[in-house]
């Protein structure tokens, strides 16, 4: 038989992961939605060879539905071949007229529910629209004419490679068929499918982004980049260390380790003018010859009588893989506590998102707390995953109670996958901006592992002008919500920006550390319709510049033929630093700025215990990283620098951190 | 649970209702079925899908299963009608001829390596074949089946089996010698 060219029919490609898991949860939802029918009737079904339908009193007798449902296959092969391997990308749709919010997959009434993968790539934008607008209709909705499908035409993702195939599945899509098919949403994968193939280990999805190189101060003496008050890195960091192992480059950012820390800068006075800056220039540890510049801006904290009412909708995704205790129960605990945070006259109203999407709780005043702790105790995972449809749900309502007055944000709690129902990523965040540009603000909670979608979440967030935090432990999640609750809750300002103006006559090169996911052109720093991170009260944010003083051992060899010996103004200023803002009802920004200047104590020993921190944080996630400018410095030093800046550490953060450091050193990549 | 708990246990479990049992049962035999899915389908895509088409029929019905079979055989059962409905549907749909269809199978899936590196020549010519030749030639070379249980799924005869791989050998040679 070894001889035998059709012995090689044996072989075959393996599968993918991604596929594998979306099948297999695609699997539990069939059998949990199941559950009840089979029990009603469990006289069926062994008439094989025909492959086993499941049949239930609502299914008998209807030849038409019959037929849909041999349709099946075929229209879930053809659209699914659109279908790039999401962990949970579903289409489910009910023959059921029910209604869009009501429409979920435990069983209802036993209307038997299909599942199929689908989800077309480029659908055409009006398609988005219609989806949104049939949203907002109330109530249960009628079944849809055959015409209006929701499968999109022209769409499939491997249309340009194969003609053949793309008219296969334009003549599916013109059957009868898709009138069954019409009422539910059509999950979206969001990932690109390389990306997918390329992760092998875990699934956990981040944007690669270069390090920010050495820049030349006579080539480039401007810096600009958006404030970035996430922190989701350092948590997501954090767990896979305590798990052993080294988290991906990509999933490091810089600045999301330093700003992870809460740090006791100097205050400003008034919310008038929000931020204070305070500037230190210290000799790089990792580097003698070099400096670092460390810019931290302390936001204005409100205090409880200056903060706005909260219209907050809970975002909650209930799919299947939200099951384990790291997920929807920590989601769940972590709503708790920030109901118990919010003030009485504050409104919170509840979504879920899997299979479908429905209306947990509507908006409903924290006086009367009890209703709304036993809706959040009520939540169960099961189903698969229908993120757009959520989102659209969590609008409605949230503009259904819009105050002006109000902070109305969104909080979106998922483990990742966030399949884009509203076609792709771009529509989805473009719906975002939309949104906030009305005055509902998206937040995100991210909880889980295997399959987190850091880069969308993020950009979710930043779109959405809110933070996207990554939940581990309910001590993270009590972080969050509760010790920074009006921070994540509560703007002070809005699009805020950095710009750093360098001296040529004193920093011949310089780095920006981190925020390479928040670099912003020269010119936006003034156009206030570029968007920009936001900060809530409280907020602080710290960048730290590397500069090499001219006249030092520079990493880049002088241009011979560049301009020599102009001496411009402010000679002995190493830069100028400005920050744009804009205040959260305003539209027009404001400017703060202040010379940079070294004092002639650069030891950094003698720098606070705030600088010093910041800068090990800034190390660690460098080394993280694998960037190259640190030289022989190690965790070691990491460790002695944060053990000696420990401080007041009152939750412990600092302490974790030192943890976290230790472990990396014996962690496996 | 017992990793390693045999399929018939945890097949009476799931059809009982237990989750976690119908979980790793499902988990356990999703590679078998891409495979199968893959071999009839030709590309990743459609292999996908049936595979989770599969997997949603074996859900909706292991409450069911009255062990007339073996669970894998069960299995098998439903993941092979699911993939032929694949074909004969996508067929149905757009009437090409089985050498171009699977030109345009092929072709589709060149787009990811794994299905080019696999979908050689003799990949192609093998779903080329009349459908019932090709089955026999999948489920006894690919799925490494008796002609027994080949027959028992195709609902033939054994003998019946033995002659369409006869005409299928013949067909594949003739058919490979011609190419250049």
């Amino acid at each position: 038989m070894t001889t035998d060219p059709l012995a090689k029919l044996a072989a075959t490609p393996p599968p993918r992961e991604a596929a594998r898991r979306a099948a297999l949860d695609a699997a539990m939802a069939a059998f949990d939605a199941a559950e009840t029918v089979g029990e009603k009737n469990p006289a069926a079904t062994q008439d094989l060879p025909a492959p086993p339908r499941p049949r239930n009193a609502i299914n008998e007798g209807r030849p038409l539905m019959r037929s849909a449902f041999h349709m099946n296959p075929a229209l879930a092969a053809s659209l699914a071949a659109l279908m790039i391997g999401a962990p949970a990308g579903y289409m489910i749709y009910s023959r059921h007229p029910a209604s869009p919010m009501t429409n979920t997959l435990t069983a209802d009434g036993g209307a038997d529910v299909l599942i199929g993968r689908a989800a077309p790539q480029n659908a055409p934008s009006d398609f988005v629209k219609k989806v949104e607008t049939d949203t907002l209709l109330p109530g249960p909705a009628p079944v849809a004419p055959p015409a209006q499908s929701y499968m999109p035409a022209p769409m499939p993702r491997r249309e340009l490679q194969a003609a053949g195939k793309a008219r296969t599945v334009g003549a599916v899509v013109q059957r009868p068929v898709a009138e069954v098919v019409s009422r539910e949403r059509l999950a979206h994968p969001v990932l690109d499918e390389d990306q997918a193939l390329a992760r092998k280990e875990h699934r956990d999805k981040f944007e690669a982004h270069v390090t920010n190189p050495v820049r030349q101060t006579a080539q480039e003496p401007v810096s600009t980049f958006s404030a970035d008050v996430d922190t989701a890195s350092y948590s997501f960091a954090r767990r896979m260390l305590n798990a052993g192992q080294l988290p991906p480059k990509d999933a490091v950012r810089a600045e999301e380790f330093i700003n992870y820390f809460p740090y006791d800068y100097p205050k400003p006075d008034s919310a008038d003018a929000p931020f204070r800056p305070t500037i230190t220039v210290t000799a790089a540890p990792w580097n003698p010859d070099n400096r670092l510049v460390h810019i931290a801006v302390q936001g204005y904290a409100l205090q409880a009588a200056q903060r706005p009412r909260a219209n907050l909708v809970f975002l909650v995704d209930v799919s299947g893989s939200m099951m384990p205790d790291d997920r929807l129960p920590l989601v769940k605990n972590a709503l708790r506590m920030l109901v118990g945070e919010l003030k009485p006259d504050d409104t919170v109203g509840i979504v879920t998102y899997a299979s479908g999407s429905g209306v947990a709780l509507e908006p409903t005043k924290i006086a009367d707390k009890g209703a709304i702790l036993a809706a959040i105790d009520s939540l169960g995972a099961g189903g698969s995953t229908a993120g757009a449809q959520g989102i659209l749900d969590a609008y409605r309502l949230a503009e259904a109670h819009f105050d002006k007055q109000a902070v109305n944000r969104i909080i979106l709690s998922t483990d990742g996958d966030f399949n884009v129902g509203v076609t792709d990523q771009r529509e989805l965040l473009g719906m975002i901006e939309r949104k906030r540009e009305s005055g509902v603000y998206l937040s995100i909670l991210g909880v889980g592992q295997d399959n987190y979608n850091d880069a969308l979440m993020q950009k979710l967030a930043q779109n959405g002008n809110g933070v996207a935090a990554y939940v581990d432990t309910l001590n993270e999640a009590r972080k969050v919500l509760v010790e920074e609750a009006s921070s994540t809750l509560f703007p002070i300002a809005k699009d805020v920006k950095i710009q750093v103006e360098w001296n040529p006559a004193q920093v011949a090169e310089y780095r920006l550390i981190g925020y390479e996911t928040r670099d912003l052109r020269r010119e936006d720093f003034n156009n206030d319709k570029v968007d920009a991170g936001d900060m809530g009260s409280g907020h602080r944010v710290t960048a730290i510049y590397e500069i090499t003083p001219a006249g030092g051992r520079k990493l880049v060899d002088d241009l011979r033929y560049g301009k020599k010996g102009e001496t411009p103004a402010g000679g002995d200023e190493l830069g100028f630093f400005k920050l744009r803002y804009k205040l959260p009802h305003e539209q027009k920004s404001r400017l703060i700025s202040q010379p940079i200047r070294a004092g002639s104590d650069v030891d950094p020993a003698h720098a606070s215990t705030e600088t010093r921190f910041s800068i090990a944080a800034a190390a660690f996630a460098q080394l993280l990283k694998g960037a190259p400018y640190l030289g022989s410095y190690g965790y070691d030093d990491v460790i002695a620098l944060a053990q000696g800046a420990k401080g007041d550490d009152p939750f412990g953060y600092r302490a974790e951190f030192v943890n976290l450091a230790r472990l990396a050193k014996s962690a496996r990549p | 649970m017992p990793l390693d708990e045999p399929d018939a246990d945890l097949a009476t479990r799931a059809a009982r209702g237990d989750r976690a049992a119908f979980a790793l049962l499902a988990e356990r035999h999703y590679d078998r079925v891409h495979a199968l899915a893959w071999r009839w389908c030709g590309s990743r895509a459609a292999a996908e899908d049936v595979a989770q088409e599969t997997m949603v029929k074996l859900a909706r019905a292991i409450r069911d299963f009255r062990f007339e079979s073996a669970f894998s055989t069960w299995l098998h059962r439903i993941a092979y009608t699911t993939a032929i409905d694949h074909l004969r549907a996508a067929r149905k749909l757009v009437q090409f001829a089985p050498a171009q269809e699977a030109a345009l199978e092929a072709e589709a899936a060149g787009a990811n390596p794994e299905d080019a590196v696999m979908n050689d020549d003799l990949w192609r010519r093998v779903r080329a074949l009349p459908d019932q030749q090709r089955d026999a030639v999948l489920l006894v070379y690919g799925e490494d089946m008796s002609h027994a249980e080949a027959a028992a799924l195709m609902g033939c005869t054994e003998k019946t089996v033995s002659w369409h791989l006869h005409e299928a050998r013949k067909r594949l040679r003739l058919s490979l010698e011609v190419a250049p």
